[in-house]
């Protein structure tokens, strides 16, 4: 299914705007994890942006889509897609990891649009299993359930539980989504602990699995696309999107350093200059920079 | 003295299984997963009755609460069964971030708990659950004295909101409490006014404190017993009361002192109304395999072990006067 161009534009845009949003929150909160915030932004954006049936108006309608993150040390690139969203104020972004404000993983009962808390590594996939045998239960059969693990955290045994599981049960209302972008908290994942042949686990786990570049707009849509209405066939759904750690920065991308690392207002500052220049927007460095 | 010989009641897990079939009668919102221990854990009763509310995820911890986390959040009051070790140490992270954290409704029974475990040995042998659980905020923990408070236990556990840990013990325990009884968080329950020494029981060792009692009172030692079910909150003022009273104190868990419920207690008294206390219970062991009564034995967590502990916290107290 081809996406117009306009609708191609539309979501690089909010992809960006994540990634900005992003580097602020972390740069406010002076804590955070961009590596693997910025590796995510387009998958969601297309998941928020195009895929996804949810209604910030009316988060608890029981027959939603749910979005859960296995990675939630990302948390960033989800709170700014919840904002953008509208499901609560972008201001709220700037009060990322303060007392009374955004928790630095996920907790949802303080924040609007969360569908679980994490920051344990490992254990958002069972959730995301669970949620998929209820909502199936519960013949919910519009909800689709999207769940969003790292490469680093497949070394735990507890994702491996997961897939066994989601197998076993035929979840084919689930997809999960890998955010493969190679590195880990301390350096390449072929290095720490290697995952490859991937595919081939999950396939083995009983998955259907599509790999895609996980920046491009149009190869993700069409993976959501054939996940919701092609392939649902008695297999939860693998989708590998391969990406690039820190992608839109230079100094950030493939460098496990910008795993954790936070970056001074100044150090904000030249890089959301080089992300506007680089997605063709006019310059524009950290709003926040005076204080 | 077995526990067959004590009473004709069934075993704890029995009362446990029973019940949970029952609640499933009663409310569809129900889900019971399995990590492969059905019989033993005799949730294989909600198994036979509703096997589509039934749900095994294999032998997998991790997954079982991970999943149990995921079905609260889509409407579910999911109970998912193990052994007592198991929840405390294989997936304790699952069980207090994916699902106390949020305060997801969800109820954990922890299983053969203490010394029963028929043979098991350390590995199976919680002795850190009431300790580990007692630490995590939004979560509250039980441990039922005799069938009717499991039978209550249960029932309230359901109907309140958020995490619950309660514990079933693979032992048989005599009646203490009548049909009618009703468990409220936070409320202890006396249940032999004394005088001279109060007993704390929690759990199974209530009735070891009853049974230490009229050890006590052949000595015309006048023990008050106060069975404290709701390990979490606990009954500051009925701690208190009662030992502003006796002036000393006995705890009786099935559990490892090193932090449980006598902890508890402790805590209670040293910050209110500190008077001398002996504690009764696992003294940091890895636990034996063994005969169960032997290992009650072994352990020193015998009813005259606790008549003994209130003669020790008797002359402490004394020996301040």
């Amino acid at each position: 299914m081809r996406l117009q161009n306009e609708q191609v534009a539309r979501l690089e845009d909010y992809a960006y705007q994540i990634r900005r949003l992003s580097l602020e929150m972390i740069t406010c909160g002076q804590w955070g994890h961009p590596g693997g915030s910025l590796s995510m932004a387009e998958i969601m954006a297309v998941l928020y942006f195009q895929v996804m049936k949810v209604d910030p108006k009316n988060p608890g309608l029981e027959e939603r889509d749910r979005f859960f993150l296995s990675k939630a040390h990302a948390s960033p690139a989800l709170y700014a897609t919840l904002a953008l969203k509208g499901f609560f104020p972008i201001d709220d972004l700037y009060r990322y990891c303060q007392i009374g404000g955004i928790e630095g993983h996920t907790d949802m009962r303080r924040t609007k649009g969360l569908e679980s808390s994490g920051g344990s590594l490992g254990m958002g996939l069972s959730i995301a299993v669970g949620a998929a045998w209820g909502v199936r239960k519960k013949e919910l059969s519009q909800s689709r359930i999207y769940c969003l693990i790292g490469d680093g955290e497949s070394s735990s045994g507890n994702i491996w539980e997961a897939a066994m599981a989601a197998g076993h049960y035929h979840l084919d209302n689930l997809v999960a989504i890998l955010d493969y972008n190679k590195v880990m908290a301390k350096g390449f994942v072929w290095d720490e602990m290697a995952i490859e042949p991937v595919r081939e686990k999950w396939e083995a786990f009983g998955w259907d699995v599509v790999e895609v570049d996980g920046h491009d707009i149009q190869e993700l849509y069409d993976a959501f696309y054939r996940a919701r209405w092609v392939m649902p066939r008695g297999k939860p759904i693998m989708v590998i999107a391969h990406t690039v750690k820190g992608r839109g920065i230079d100094k950030t991308e493939f460098n496990y350093k910008w795993h954790t690392q936070h970056p001074s207002p100044q150090e904000t500052d030249e890089m959301l200059r080089e992300l506007s220049l680089r997605y063709g927007k006019p310059e524009q460095g950290y709003s926040r920079l005076e204080g | 003295m077995s526990d067959k010989e004590s009473t004709k009641n069934p075993q704890m897990r029995e009362i446990f299984g029973q019940t949970l079939a029952e609640l499933g009668q009663e409310h569809d919102d129900i889900l019971v997963l399995d990590a492969d221990l059905h019989t033993s854990t005799r949730i294989s009763y909600f198994k036979e009755k509703y096997p589509e509310r039934f749900i095994q995820v294999g032998i997998a911890e991790q997954n079982l609460f991970g999943i149990a986390a995921g079905l609260a959040t889509v409407g579910y009051k999911p109970f998912p069964c193990t052994f007592a070790s198991f929840v405390s140490r294989k997936s304790i992270d699952q069980f207090a971030l994916s699902i106390c954290f949020p305060e997801l409704d969800v109820k954990v029974p922890g299983s053969y708990v203490g010394l029963p475990t028929s043979k098991a040995g350390a590995s199976h042998n919680s002795f850190e659950d009431i300790a580990f659980m007692r630490t995590i905020p939004n979560l509250k923990v039980a441990a039922p004295g005799d069938p009717a408070d499991m039978r209550a236990i249960m029932k309230t556990a359901y109907e309140t909101p958020g995490p619950v840990y309660f514990r079933v013990v693979r032992y048989a325990l005599p009646d203490i409490f009548g049909g009618d009884h009703v468990f409220e968080w936070g409320k202890g329950r006396l249940v032999r006014e004394g005088s001279d020494v109060t007993l704390f029981g929690t759990g199974m060792m209530t009735d070891r404190c009853l049974k230490a009692a009229e050890m006590l009172a052949k000595e015309n030692i006048s023990a008050e017993v106060i069975h404290l079910a709701s390990i979490k909150p606990i009954d500051e003022h009925m701690i208190i009361e009662s030992v502003a009273k006796t002036g000393c104190a006995v705890t009786a868990e099935n559990a490892s002192i090193i932090a449980g419920f006598g902890a508890a207690v402790a805590e209670v008294l040293v910050e209110n109304y500190p008077v001398p206390m002996k504690r009764i219970g696992i003294r940091d062991h890895w636990v034996d395999s063994g005969e169960i009564e032997e290992l009650f034995q072994y352990y020193q967590m015998q009813p005259e072990d606790i008549a003994k502990a209130a003669v020790e916290s008797i002359k402490l107290k004394e020996s301040r006067l």
